[in-house]
């Protein structure tokens, strides 16, 4: 038995010669290595595994299914996977997210459980380059490097702001800045406060290189999930643009009002 | 039921078969790949996976304590001696 005559019965599906001596070459492997019951274990799990990712594919991308002409059989990219199924990571990478960045750059991984790459800034153990940050991303930084000179050296070059003019900064901030109610005033404030701090509750933005990396699993409703948090955390480096403008327009208005929501959770006014 | 607790007697009353997952496997592989499994079969899949790795380490189990067994004389001559 030799699974040749199983592959030759099969008349619906027949891609191309190569894709069934493929197949026939993996059932004599297994074959080979049949009465190994590891090798049989391991071979139930990546049967069902693969099985769970056509699911998926097809519940995800069924038009992409239907025409595709990748081989079920032959391994592609990510060895431990068929054509097939890399086609549905590189359908997940190019639509929903980044997933084949940063952490899945080598083929011999397996992808059962996937990690995502953060797409904030670390500030925990690497200096941070000033120089590429947005002004006001920047501008939340003076909370957490308060005293680093650096920050406020470019504001003063840039803007002519100086620390000495503004509020002095509490240690730590008033509990209302975490509060989900917020005015059109203070939005913005609390989100750069929420971005800077890693608090957003949002995975691309909370996580950092610094930190075990969290694995999700291949379901629908984490696809799902991951996709629109992907939006939304690109949406919230869209918000600087706002910050970004309120900087430009009126710098010492803006670091006064920053720091007072900071300090007291509310906007102060501000005189012009 | 082993009749004492030597290794021989454990081993002796595990039962006669072959580790369902090899079974499943070559069930599996015959299989096409483009006709999904369905809920039910997943389930069972994960059933058999269960039952053959448990026999895996019971197995494992049995030959390290055959490791740990001193030899012994036998009182019989094996046939071929």
């Amino acid at each position: 038995m030799t699974g040749l005559a199983v592959v030759g019965k099969d008349q619906e599906y027949r891609p191309y010669f190569g894709d069934r001596l493929v197949r026939s070459l993996d059932y004599l492997r297994f074959k080979a290595r049949s009465h190994n019951a590891v090798f049989a274990c391991e071979t139930v799990s990546r049967v069902v595994s693969e099985q769970h990712k056509y699911r998926l594919y097809i519940e995800l991308f069924p038009d992409q299914w239907k025409q595709s002409k990748k081989s079920l059989y032959k391994a592609g990219h990510f060895k431990a996977y068929s054509e097939r199924t890399n086609e549905f990571y590189q359908l997940v990478n190019d639509n929903c997210f980044p997933l084949l960045e940063y952490w899945h750059d080598d083929p011999d991984l397996e992808l059962e459980r996937f990690a995502i790459p953060p797409m904030n800034f670390d500030l925990c153990c690497e200096e941070v380059d000033f120089a590429g940050l947005r002004d006001s991303y920047l501008a939340g930084l003076i909370f957490y490097f308060s005293e680093d000179d650096e920050i406020w050296k470019f504001f003063s070059e840039k803007y002519g702001v100086e620390k000495k003019d503004l509020p002095s900064i509490k240690t730590s901030p008033h509990t209302s800045v975490w509060g989900e109610k917020q005015n059109a005033k203070t939005k913005p404030y609390s989100d750069l406060i929420r971005l800077v701090d890693h608090s957003t509750g949002n995975p691309w933005l909370d996580v950092t290189h610094c930190q075990y990396p969290e694995f999700f699993d291949w379901n629908k409703e984490t696809v799902d999930w991951l996709t629109e948090t992907y939006k939304a955390a690109n949406e919230s480096f869209r918000n600087l643009d706002e910050l970004d403008k309120r900087i430009e327009e009126n710098p010492q208005k803006f670091f006064s009002e920053l720091i007072s929501f900071w300090n007291t959770g509310k906007e102060v006014g501000w005189r012009d | 039921m082993p009749v004492d607790d030597s290794p021989v007697s454990i081993l002796r009353a595990e039962p006669e078969r072959i580790n369902p997952a090899i079974i499943l496997a070559d069930r599996l592989m015959r299989r096409d790949a483009e006709e999904l499994l369905t809920v039910a079969e997943v389930a069972e899949a994960e059933n058999v996976l269960a039952i053959g790795n448990e026999e895996i380490e019971a197995i494992e189990c049995h030959r390290k304590a055959f490791l740990k067994t001193p030899a012994s004389a036998i009182d019989y001559i094996p046939v071929g001696f």
